[in-house]
């Protein structure tokens, strides 16, 4: 009854108050919504842009395009007079909002979602003209609410442009400004064991804040939006790894992964491909954690840190076989301390000096405008190529293989022979050099922050870290105990040296595996090549010693080490030639079906990683300029069909031109007609000659 | 081979911990995972029972409003009692854990059921949200069809209208309706997996 009551007493009241009464009805809301414009007014044929402004309530959200998942993205259905037009919601960056074990993307607080606003060129100034839009908003705290609001925003038609809204024009700007644009970056994807692999690399990249990077997804279902986004930074940009999504079942992969890498305030559209990583996408390891570490340090305590890090850095596997050995040969001089002194401090000078060197090389280079951090050197595939294969022939040294001099540190010793002192200080030299590569992983955090510092800063932190480094060598020659508490030498020392040939092998592997992060499957299959060669020139080396020490003629098989050797390292560092590779675009038969109704010559090249002769016919006669040009001249759509894993489509295609497998090089001329199967052996001839009838015929 | 080595690359993703999925993402036409849970009538249920049968999982809130286009416009109930007709078990799962939006105890399930003639085989209670975490079911309706023996066949929304808003119905693709279909005449399903949409299942916030 009471209910009743109140039920018309509403309607009385709905009667008296009017139409406007009608839109604040309903229960208690949680966004209050309106249409604001960035214009006081627009002109004929002018674009301006208006904004759906909500106003959430605390502790509730409203969703971006992808709203993660769960929750529903934000919708306006404009009502316009004829000629008029607006565009789609230019969205702001979201955020993320975990929900449990969930994510969903959105926003909280206050928003607005600008929409460009076009008017007719025959607006007729003086009129003035109403926008309506009916815009529609899932609002979710814990639980979520569907709300619509019907909005109107009306605007004077002015004869030129009209001036900026003093309230909402400059707000408006700022998110336009801000919202996520395309930036020139080269962006690719690549699924891999741990998840897929987004790299994105690009000259916004360089040098940012990359901490809280993050990848949002236009499409919800390429990755679980929940899990963690790994950082992995390089020198041209990043590497994300991303839980895939349901997109990446049943054998399938997304064409394109498509949305907004956000990072430190800023926000980019990508749209990566499938394929390998744009070089410099990876290689510096994570971003330092936020806050945390050395950022907050003082230069005292960051020169400690660097002093501790330093003395680590012994126990690195590059280094502490050359010092161990180093150490054994010092116990040599068991009667004579002042020589064993002299050679301490000449073996610290040596090292503390290329120390200050490196980093004086990196603080001009740094002045100089380049974006590089410590591990520089590592940058480059070549340069990792050519340290894995070092890295490998010091193992190969330590195993026994071959002898230079007397062993590895015959490099200082070469020169100690002559003079100890020398031959220390180039050890301390030789040590440093060959210990950057373990440097990086372990100190990048610390030496990046010494290069933001001045360069006095930063000289003082490599000076401790030399320092540190020198710090237990210079100490066992100078303390009598140590070193009369040293070994003898002995035969102990080869079975040593043996088992230290471990590290330096690892050392080896884990630079193969930066050289893959870098370059790819292809450049790790030339470095293993090169790494079997120069096994085998050592091998050559070590037997034309021991022939020349039974005093035999040796001279051949030492010339035939040497040659082997120059190749191999010349092969990891000869530059690809990648002028000539051809853009495939992936096979699917609607894709052909597609090319040929344009008219134009398909070449589709079935294939497969596993395929060996496949891949010879790609180096020999699809990788020449020749073929190059051929198809550039005949505008050939290059389709690749990788049966590299299983695929039912391709199988069925192939059987139904009589092949079980791969190759299959199939073309299509311009005006129909059953395809050209080409030789399972291409020569560039064959496959000019081919393109060249298709698009006559 | 081709199962064991999505495992083993599963199992070292996990192993590995790098970007572990945040709970199970199920594997289209792997087994689905077996679980037992009460019923809305006190009984024990498991998924191994109904072997040899088409199972349909539906994931619900009855207080989320996407769950609510489904049910007040009766599209929900007209399937289940269509598809149930059919031989087809139809499993309706809540997965709200105590004090959130749709959590369910038997008798609170069962008034709902009566209230909304729901027409499956059973409504089971999951407030510790064990099943949900096992099949990743992240939305209400997010929905799941198993098929006679025992992979799963479709997983996603219930239909391509990720929309609160009654309206939306009209003309959509039937994803559920259509997988079911498909496994009947012995053809492969053509849309396996779609968006799943809605609510956020409202686990326990034991993570």
């Amino acid at each position: 009854m009471i209910r009743l009551l109140a039920g018309v007493l509403m309607a009385l009241g709905t009667l008296a108050i009017g139409a406007p009464a009608l839109a604040q009805a309903g229960p208690a809301r949680h966004v209050t919504a309106e249409l604001v414009s960035s214009r006081q007014g627009i002109a004929p044929g002018e674009t301006i842009h208006v904004a759906l402004r909500q106003q959430i309530q605390k502790g509730w959200h409203t969703y971006w395009r992808n709203s993660g998942d769960s929750g529903e993205a934000t919708r306006i259905k404009w009502e316009l007079p004829a000629g008029w037009r607006t565009s789609d919601i230019i969205w702001p960056a979201p955020r993320r909002l975990p929900v449990g074990p969930l994510m969903n993307y959105g926003y909280e607080g206050d928003v607005l979602l600008p929409v460009a606003l076009t008017a007719p060129a025959s607006a007729r100034p003086g009129e003035k003209v109403s926008l309506n839009a009916r815009a529609s908003f899932l609002v979710c705290a814990e639980i979520c609410v569907p709300e619509d609001a019907d909005l109107s925003l009306t605007l004077p038609v002015t004869a030129t442009s009209a001036p900026q809204d003093p309230k909402w024009g400059d707000q408006i700007e700022v998110v336009l400004t801000a919202a996520p644009k395309p930036a020139a970056l080269a962006a690719a994807f690549q699924p891999r064991p741990n998840g897929v692999a987004l790299a994105v690399t690009g000259a916004v990249l360089k040098g940012a804040d990359l901490a809280d990077a993050y990848f949002y997804p236009f499409e919800s279902t390429v990755i679980d939006h929940a899990a963690r986004q790994a950082i992995e930074r390089g020198p041209e940009g990043l590497t994300l790894t991303l839980a895939p999504g349901y997109g990446f079942q049943g054998g399938r992969a997304p064409q394109v992964l498509a949305g907004v890498l956000a990072l430190d305030g800023k926000a980019y559209e990508i749209a990566a491909t499938p394929g390998a990583p744009p070089p410099g996408a990876s290689g510096l390891g994570p971003p330092p954690a936020k806050g945390a570490g050395v950022s907050n340090l003082g230069l005292a305590a960051a020169a400690l840190f660097a002093l501790l890090g330093g003395l680590i850095l012994n126990l690195m596997p590059c280094v502490f076989p050359i010092l161990a050995m180093k150490a054994a040969s010092l116990a040599g001089h068991g009667g004579e301390r002042a020589e064993a002194r002299r050679q301490g401090l000449a073996f610290g000078a040596g090292s503390v000096l290329t120390f200050v060197i490196l980093a004086a090389g990196l603080i001009a280079l740094k002045a100089a405008g380049s974006a590089i951090g410590w591990g520089f050197q590592l940058q480059s595939p070549p340069v990792v190529a050519v340290l894995a294969l070092v890295m490998l022939a010091v193992a190969l040294n330590l195993s026994g293989l071959f002898e230079v001099g007397t062993s590895l540190q015959g490099a200082g010793s070469g020169l100690a022979s002559r003079g100890g002192t020398l031959g220390a200080f180039f050890t301390g030299v030789l040590a440093v050099v060959v210990a950057a590569p373990c440097t990086a992983p372990f100190m990048g955090p610390a030496l990046g922050w010494a290069l933001t510092q001045t360069p006095a800063a930063a000289l003082v932190v490599f000076l401790a870290l030399g320092t540190g480094f020198a710090a237990p060598f210079v100490l066992v020659s100078f303390a009598p105990g140590l070193l009369s508490r040293l070994p003898r030498p002995g035969p102990w020392m080869e079975l040593f040296r043996k088992a230290l040939a471990f590290p330096m092998y690892g050392a080896a592997a884990w630079l193969a595996w930066v050289l893959a992060q870098q370059a790819g499957a292809e450049d790790l299959a030339k470095l293993f090549a090169a790494a079997v060669v120069v096994a085998f020139s050592a091998w050559l080396l070590g037997l034309a010693q021991r022939r020349a020490a039974a005093g035999g003629r040796a001279r051949g098989l030492a010339v035939g080490a040497g040659l082997f050797s120059a190749l191999a390292l010349a092969a990891v560092v000869w530059p690809q030639d990648k002028a000539a590779e051809l853009k495939a675009e992936p096979y699917s038969p609607a894709r052909v079906a597609q090319l040929r109704a344009a008219g134009r010559p398909v070449f589709i090249n079935y294939t497969a990683a596993w395929c060996v002769s496949c891949q010879v016919n790609d180096k020999v006669a699809l990788s020449t300029h020749a073929v190059a040009s051929a198809f550039d001249r005949h505008k050939v759509a290059y389709l690749k069909a990788d049966w590299t894993k299983r695929d039912a489509t391709i199988a069925a295609e192939l059987a139904s031109h009589g092949r079980a497998g791969v190759p299959l090089y199939l073309v299509y001329g311009i005006h129909g007609g059953e395809g050209v199967i080409l030789p399972s052996i291409l020569t560039p001839d064959i496959v000019v000659k081919a393109v060249e009838a298709a698009d006559r015929s | 081979m081709n199962i064991f080595s999505r495992r083993t690359v599963l199992a070292a993703t996990m192993s590995l911990g790098l970007a572990a999925p945040a709970f199970a993402l199920p594997q289209l036409g792997q087994p689905a995972p077996d679980f037992k849970a009460l019923d809305a009538q006190g009984h024990e249920r498991s998924l191994s029972e109904f072997s040899g049968r088409p199972v349909v999982l539906e994931w619900t809130n009855s207080g989320c409003p996407y769950v609510g286009k489904h049910y007040e416009s009766g599209t929900m109930q007209s399937l289940q009692k269509k598809e149930t007709a059919d031989g087809v078990v139809w499993l309706t799962v809540s997965s709200s854990a105590p004090d959130t939006q749709g959590y369910f105890t038997a008798p609170t399930a069962r008034s709902w059921a009566a209230k909304e003639r729901w027409s499956g085989t059973a409504i089971l209670l999951d407030s510790a949200g064990k099943i949900g975490r096992e099949y990743g079911a992240k939305n209400t309706p997010h929905m799941f069809v198993i098929d006679k023996t025992g992979r799963i066949a479709y997983m996603g929304g219930i239909d391509d209208r990720p929309y609160a808003d009654p309206a939306s119905l009209k003309g959509a693709k039937p994803y559920v309706a259509l997988a079911l279909a498909d496994l009947k005449a012995g053809r492969p399903v053509a849309t396996p997996i779609s968006k799943p949409y809605g609510c956020s299942v409202k686990y326990n916030s034991a993570d």
